[in-house]
């Protein structure tokens, strides 16, 4: 029977999305993974993927629109069935049905939503989302490690869409219906050899191209070399948009808040009207690290360069073990220690900043670090961030080094409980064994939130920092 | 029928003309094409048509004339009525003069035999062309007009037609064989008769001012052209400029400069094939806003739309290549984007040019040089008729297929075929190009054995180096 696809739920705080370009239109046959449509959420332009195969039936938000979470987008016809008439479902509020998805989907007990029993909403399923290469504005991962209490009482901000569905063992029906499915999708696969020119397919290879992602424009829709073009031309745009560049706006113009923007705002306003910041900066002795950095590069030991980036971060995670208090979040009249330590790391895009996270810090050396921040970084540039990728993290970043900053307070990411930022490395003169002498030296600071941090224990944690950055034999462990 | 207006009125009959008629009939326009000379246009009764026939019985005294040798059949003395080769050449064209005529009148498209101005952005202004009775109205008006006049022969200053100096037209119905004829320009024209000539024993030179025959095309094709021109004894002087003609006797003389030297050549009849030029003038384009470019053609833009809103133009007055299908084609795009039905644009890289002496050459895209001063990079391939079962059993073994394709995904860049029945295995390649498949589609394809097409095959193969058959 045919089902409905609603606006799923992109990220923790999406609360509406929009419709920025329908990938498939009316007609077109859908397969499990298709991109169906690019969407605009605060965070970032992601692309729903579809879950089920079909047929598209009806588009019910046109591009531009923008419709709350769970609200119905499009329905979707089931293969070999006849377009026809159907009683609109839309007449129920759209929360309930959200509520109804998030119950289907509830990826793990503690969600408000576990102890129903579980079943399949007739919408989300058909949805899976996903950051594509097509990302274009994420914003902070601000709202990414946010466990608003309001969660737990409303199921319908729970589960986001992106999690992995636990498994699930299929009924016999289900696995003969699965078989089918199956084979409809081989020839369905089959017959998408005959959309698509042997010359826009080996040019999609070679540029790694999924012709899924490509609009035919050749006859009966088949996919002409001039598309493959189209795709990649739109792509390097897409790229040159992420491009470090800030944002400078005309003088006298005043400007529509993009989805990014707006959350930026949010989230800073929020967190310096709802968290008493304080600062404290401390100078670090930067020497040994520039001399670790430059054996590591000697040596070749690692198979990739390390940066002070990285360094830092390997330090940090180290300073977090041994101060959890640091690593917190002051949740619900609360003080919630988090049992991993998740850093996000600030990275500029245009109009805007994203906070790309590395998982689970405290268990990855020196060049797994490395070499998840490099992953990272790339993708900032390129695209591709899952959504797990950008969200989670309990401790932030922000490094202004390559800007030359002296020194400079970041804003903490809520509910996050301190945010490390770091200046450049320059030399500056420095008292050792009582003389003057010139130190490559950087400054750290440290906003932390007074609710949870005490001076003495950012003061305690900075000097742990500095410990570590000056003695860095240890991060090499 | 008078004064009626037309959604559109168009300029020459010719293949761009009386198709895009038939076209925009079909799309539902009431339309009214102008002819001044004979339906068709010069494809079919001064180009094209009466010229294959001519070649046809060509090739057919070669045959005759090879025949004892190659198949040890004997045939006596052979002689020709030449009277009866020109006859059968203007049957072909008149057979399919009327059929135009017949397929306007089907389409309901209506004729008007005479010679048309442009009298305003919707009115063509029609008076008594040459040798034929006054019109039956005296103008036509028409939402959009589209001139499709074609060309006309090139001459070079001071060259006078007549008394033996003939164009291809006046060649079409030169009904005696010359003893010698000299020929100047070795492009398609210029080679198609010479190979008509010499197959009728006439003594055949052709002067050509580059230093390849088939100037633009391909350097191995034009190489092996001449070789196999040289091979039937016509006498082919390249590098040599024409200065002048004289007529001494009942010979013409005829003076040529190549290296600084000039040389004198006689012959009896000289035929001028220095090619074409765009029959863009007394048509009343310039007070009807329509710009030219350089060389005379009519400015279009990507819809066919000249610089005067309302008329279009198409085929040999717009640009080159000046070929009938080319003209065809742009008359069939340039109606369906007036009608909405097709998007603005047209692939010239997609018209295969073809000559039809012995043996044929075809080609699609581009040269392998013309690709290379384009910054494509690119692999060739190049298989010989002579490693081609069928080439060897029918005596057709000269001449190869050659691949160029991109370096980067083996798309069809360009193919030059030269050997027999060349213009029919082109479209093959035509097909392919225009289906975007690359070289490993046309290695793949299973080509019938034995057929001229295999080597299509293998020069696709060979572009990686896996030709089977070399």
């Amino acid at each position: 029977m045919s089902s409905e696809i609603t606006m799923p739920k992109l990220s923790d705080t999406m609360e509406e999305g929009k419709i920025l370009r329908w990938l498939k239109h009316p007609g077109d046959e859908i397969h499990h993974g298709d991109q169906l449509a690019e969407v605009e959420t605060d965070k970032a332009d992601m692309v729903l993927e579809a879950f089920d195969d079909g047929v598209l039936d009806e588009v019910k938000l046109q591009e531009g629109e923008s419709a709350k979470v769970g609200a119905v987008i499009a329905t979707l016809l089931k293969a070999g069935e006849a377009p026809r008439p159907r009683p609109r479902l839309a007449a129920a509020p759209a929360k309930d049905r959200q509520a109804e998805a998030a119950q289907a989907s509830a990826p793990s007990p503690g969600n408000g939503s576990s102890t129903e029993p579980r079943r399949e909403s007739p919408s989300e399923p058909n949805l899976r989302a996903a950051f594509s290469g097509e990302m274009e504005d994420h914003a902070n991962g601000i709202d990414d490690a946010e466990r608003n209490p309001a969660m737990s009482v409303h199921p319908s901000s729970a589960a986001p869409t992106s999690m992995p569905r636990p498994p699930r063992r299929p009924s016999p029906e289900e696995e003969s219906a699965q078989e089918q499915e199956a084979l409809a999708r081989e020839i369905a696969e089959d017959g998408h050899k005959f959309r698509a020119s042997p010359l826009a397919r080996r040019a999609a290879e070679e540029a790694g191209i999924d012709l899924a992602n490509v609009r035919g424009t050749g006859p009966e829709g088949r996919i002409t070399k001039k598309d493959i073009d189209n795709f990649l031309h739109e792509q390097e745009q897409f790229k040159f948009r992420r491009l470090v560049q800030p944002h400078e706006g005309a003088p006298g113009s005043r400007e529509e808040l993009s989805k990014m923007r707006k959350s930026i705002a949010h989230r800073t306003a929020q967190s310096k009207r709802e968290i008493p910041h304080f600062y404290a900066t401390v100078e670090i002795d930067m020497e040994e690290v520039v001399r670790l950095k430059k054996s590591l590069e000697t040596t070749e030991v690692f198979d990739l360069d390390i940066s002070y980036n990285d360094i830092i971060v390997k330090a940090l995670a180290l300073t977090l073990v041994r101060f959890p208090r640091m690593n917190a979040s002051f949740v619900d009249d609360g003080i919630v220690i988090h049992p991993n330590i998740n850093i996000g790391f600030a990275v500029a895009v245009e109009d805007g900043l994203i906070l790309p996270v590395i998982k689970e810090c405290e268990k990855l050396t020196l060049p797994d670090l490395a070499r998840k921040a490099h992953q990272l970084v790339t993708k900032a540039e390129r695209g591709g961030f899952t959504s797990d990728e950008l969200s989670g993290g309990t401790f932030t970043i922000s490094n202004m080094g390559m800007a030359g900053i002296e020194h400079f307070a970041a804003v903490i990411v809520p509910p996050q409980a301190a945010i490390l930022a770091i200046s450049a490395i320059k030399d500056r003169p420095v008292v050792r064994d009582g003389h003057l002498a010139i130190s490559k030296t950087m400054m750290a600071t440290a906003s932390c939130d007074h609710r949870i941090i005490d001076g003495i224990v950012g003061a305690r944690f900075l000097q742990e920092l500095k410990r570590f950055l000056e003695n860095p034999a240890s991060l090499l462990v | 029928m008078a004064n009626s207006r037309y959604d559109l009125a168009i300029i020459g009959s010719g293949p761009g003309g009386y198709v895009a008629a038939i076209r925009a009939s079909q799309l539902k326009m009431k339309v009214a094409i102008v002819e001044r000379d004979r339906p068709g246009g010069v494809c079919l009764n001064w180009g094209c048509i009466p010229s294959k026939a001519l070649l046809n019985s060509a090739e057919v005294m070669e045959e005759i004339r090879g025949a004892a040798k190659e198949h040890g059949i004997q045939t006596g003395e052979v002689s020709v009525d030449f009277k009866r080769v020109i006859a059968r050449s203007r049957e072909a064209a008149d057979k399919l003069q009327r059929g135009v005529r017949f397929l306007l009148k089907k389409n309901n498209v209506d004729l008007f035999e005479a010679s048309a101005t442009i009298a305003g952005p919707h009115s063509i202004a029609l008076a008594a062309a040459e040798g034929k009775p006054a019109p039956s109205a005296s103008t036509i008006e028409a939402d959009k007009i589209l001139i499709a006049a074609g060309s006309g022969e090139r001459l070079f200053p001071g060259m006078q037609i007549g008394a033996g100096v003939m164009t291809s037209k006046e060649a079409l119905l030169h009904d005696r064989i010359p003893s010698s004829i000299l020929i100047i320009g070795a492009g398609a024209i210029g080679l198609e008769f010479g190979y008509f000539y010499q197959a009728f024993g006439s003594q055949v030179t052709i002067v050509e001012l580059e230093k390849q025959m088939l100037p633009g095309f391909d350097a191995e094709v034009a190489e092996e052209l001449r070789r196999n021109f040289v091979k039937r004894k016509v006498t082919v002087l390249l590098g040599h400029a024409y200065n002048s003609m004289q007529k001494t006797g009942d010979k013409w003389t005829v003076t040529v400069s190549a290296d600084g030297a000039d040389k004198k050549l006689e012959a009896e009849n000289v035929l001028v094939a220095v090619g074409r030029v765009p029959l863009s003038g007394n048509l009343g384009i310039e007070k009807a806003g329509v710009e030219l470019e350089r060389g005379g053609f009519i400015k279009v833009d990507d819809s066919f739309r000249t610089t005067a809103k309302t008329i279009y133009a198409i085929g040999d007055v717009i640009r080159p290549p000046l070929l009938a299908h080319k003209a065809s084609a742009e008359g069939i795009a340039a109606v369906e984007i007036m009608a909405g039905a097709r998007e603005p644009g047209f692939d010239l890289l997609s018209i295969a040019g073809c000559i039809y002496c012995e043996p044929e050459v075809a080609t699609i895209g581009l040269s392998e040089a013309e690709a290379k001063a384009r910054g494509i990079e690119v692999k060739v391939g190049k298989f010989p008729f002579r490693a081609i079962g069928k080439a060897i059993a029918t005596n057709s073994a000269e001449g190869f297929v050659k691949f160029v394709v991109s370096a980067q995904y083996g798309e069809v860049v360009g193919c030059q075929i030269i050997g027999h029945h060349a213009t029919d295995l082109i479209s093959e390649v035509v097909l392919g190009k225009t289906l975007e498949a690359t070289n490993i589609e046309f290695g793949k394809t299973v080509h019938p054995h034995p057929t001229m097409s295999e080597a299509i095959m293998e020069a696709a193969l060979a572009v990686d180096g896996e030709a089977i058959h070399i």
